[in-house]
């Protein structure tokens, strides 16, 4: 109740309807991400409490699963990452004249999950947090690490480029005074790197400006299908044959999301390449299935809401935008992390019961107002992208009033641009940079605890349990490596047969 | 021996791995029941050399490098020199002039839009944008060589 005499504050509510809006708007529009959309936004902010920032930047992140339907079904554009899976087969729907359909059963299929997501999200995460209170430095060591190497056994590239990747955003974020001992690291006499680097430089530098680098010469805008509202509702046959996969695609959604990767766009696939294999007629997928749009748009949502539970009980970003997340809390004074639930309670329950709002704001958005959003895509893009640059800008260079910032983002725009082109996968980058401080903290006090003795690590049943389930994945990885038999391949192998 | 994506790939994280162990020996790695500033760095660092060597290693089924597309390089490079002039002039001129000047040379310039496509587009949205900011969201932007 606390929460939703939060929630239903019409200051917060306003933010939350604010952060939907966005949301849609940033899923709707290609070539800005979720990830983007909340940094570059971050600063807005500032002048907020932490409980209308982080109910705002949430909706952000959910609505952008919603609005990234939208393309998918309406241009075969994903304007999302997660939406992928949703192009094959929503516009396939949408050819065939049930564009209204689909865009209808993505939009309830996303809300289902999203609710769904947010009861599971109610009940698992204050005992998860009750329960991390017991943990100490080494139980976080090993927990970040298990983290890591879950990102990089779940990652959409190979392990040892994920793992690459989270090694060079640890590196950055030793960068900086090192708390422990008072040394400059790396600082260069630069005064502005002694506080480090921060996140929302790195982060819209790879994912915002790196995007644009990779894209600004194509313009996104092709044929658009228009749906009529009257259309917009399925038939009981589309419904029938929809319901499985929704409550399929959002119980697989959560499970996924709850462990570190990019869980909402491998939720997606996942769901489709099931629904596709436990489907009576497997034939119909990429000519217009609905089970292919609502497997996999129920999937995505779900994620991204299973995403909170490690962020808001255990302070463990499972993703860059959970990561990003975390920070915009950082900078209003509020830890992520157990003691969230009771030092900060109205924040936390605030943010829970806003997102039970956030899906009935959506689940209105996203049907009535489909045709103001499609309008939105017919901005071309070598207008939109200036734009997305000078807020590109104005996001970075607002956090500390600091040019520096913007020349770090300039720098890892570069950056992006070139682990695009040499195929690597920037988020795990910025996981590291995040964990850094406490992975760095907890290594340190564990050794000192133990006057320099490695197998503390494994004294204690927790830490030892986590290192357990890191070795197991790791072996799992190098069994998937010689064999060449993963669940990447058997995924390509399912996308390879739906394009082919 | 044909030149592959993950060779360079690799060999220039390999080669940066080298430069920060070379610049990190003026901190003290201290012992493991009291480890120093630079201990975590050093371990991370090897870290990277190793999986950069690995990155190397599988080289052999990545395409290439004669295969890697660079016909988008010309475009970033104007974005990114854009962006850099901004970021260069952006304390001096404040956040209109600047703004408007970045706005214009990307659609003018480096897109060849229509002159007065460029202006309608270039001029405004920035104002609007500071006084959104000024007003609305009371986070005041850089104002530069501007009086108000």
């Amino acid at each position: 109740m606390l929460g939703f005499s939060v929630a239903l504050q019409p200051g917060v509510l306003w933010y939350a309807v604010l952060g939907c809006v966005v949301g849609t708007l940033v899923g709707v529009l290609p070539g800005i991400g979720p990830l983007a959309g909340i940094s570059i936004l971050l600063p807005v902010t500032y002048g907020l409490d932490a409980t209308k920032a982080i109910v705002m930047l949430a909706g952000i992140y959910y609505g952008s699963q919603y609005g990234g339907s939208t393309t998918s079904i309406l241009m075969r554009i994903p304007g999302e990452a997660s939406s992928v899976m949703t192009c094959i087969d929503g516009y396939a729907m949408a050819q065939k004249g049930r564009a209204g359909a689909a865009l209808c059963i993505a939009a309830v299929g996303s809300f289902i999950a999203g609710t769904f997501g947010v009861i599971m999200l109610t009940l698992v995460a204050p005992p998860l947090a009750n329960f991390a209170l017991r943990f100490g430095p080494p139980e976080y060591t090993a927990l970040l690490v298990l983290g890591l190497i879950f990102l990089a056994y779940m990652s959409s590239t190979s392990l040892v480029r994920t793992l690459l990747m989270a090694s060079v955003g640890l590196l950055l974020g030793t960068i900086g005074i090192d708390v422990m001992t008072g040394h400059f690291r790396y600082s260069f006499d630069i005064k502005e790197l002694g506080d480090g680097i921060g996140i929302v430089p790195v982060a819209v530098g790879l994912f915002g400006l790196g995007e644009i680098l990779s894209r600004a010469s194509k313009d996104a805008t092709g044929q658009v299908i228009r749906p009529k509202l009257r259309e917009l509702l399925p038939s009981r046959e589309e419904w029938r044959q929809s319901r499985m996969p929704i409550a399929r695609g959002t119980v697989l959604g959560f499970l996924i999301g709850i462990v570190p990767g990019s869980a909402h766009i491998i939720s997606s696939f996942l769901s489709y390449a099931i629904e596709k294999r436990i489907s009576k007629h497997p034939e119909e997928f990429g000519k217009g299935a609905v089970a292919g749009v609502a497997g996999p748009e129920s999937a995505n949502n779900s994620a991204s809401t299973g995403a909170f539970v490690p962020m808001l009980a255990l302070g463990i970003p499972t993703g860059p935008v959970t990561a990003v997340l975390i920070a915009a809390l950082m900078l209003h004074g509020i830890p992520a992390g157990p003691t969230l639930v009771n030092d900060h309670p109205q924040v936390f329950w605030g943010f829970v019961a806003s997102m039970y709002v956030g899906n009935l704001v959506l689940l209105a958005l996203n049907l009535p107002l489909v045709g103001m959003f499609v309008n939105l895509l017919r901005i071309r893009y070598y207008y939109l992208y200036p734009l997305i640059i000078m807020f590109c800008i104005i996001g970075v260079y607002e956090v500390n009033n600091s040019i520096i910032d913007v020349w770090i983002m300039l720098i890892m725009g570069v950056a992006g641009y070139l682990l695009r082109k040499f195929d690597f996968d920037p988020a795990p980058l910025v996981l590291g940079l995040v964990i850094t401080p406490t992975f760095e903290l907890s290594l340190r006090q564990s050794l000192v605890m133990s006057s320099g003795d490695w197998f503390i690590f494994f004294q204690r049943p927790i830490s030892a349990t986590l290192f357990a389930c890191s070795a197991i994945l790791l072996l799992l990885a190098a069994y998937s490596m010689i064999s060449r038999r993963d669940w990447r391949a058997k995924l390509a192998e399912v996308d390879a047969a739906d394009k082919g | 021996m044909i030149l592959r994506r993950d060779h360079i790939a690799g060999a220039a994280f390999v080669a940066a791995g080298i430069v920060v162990l070379a610049v990190s020996q003026d901190l003290p790695i201290g012992r493991l029941a009291s480890p120093g500033a630079g201990m975590l760095p050093v371990l991370i660092t090897s870290l990277m050399i190793l999986l950069g060597l690995v990155v190397m290693l599988q080289a052999g089924s990545s395409p290439p490098l004669a295969e890697v597309s660079w016909h988008d390089l010309p475009h970033a490079a104007k974005l990114t020199a854009v962006a850099a002039v901004t970021a260069s002039l952006y304390n001096t001129l404040g956040f209109v002039i600047s703004m408007a000047l970045m706005l214009f040379v990307l659609v003018y310039i480096v897109e060849r839009r229509n002159l007065f496509a460029a202006l309608a587009f270039s001029i405004p949205i920035p104002l609007a944008t500071y006084a959104a900011f000024e007003y609305l969201l009371k986070t005041p932007l850089e104002r530069g060589l501007l009086w108000f």
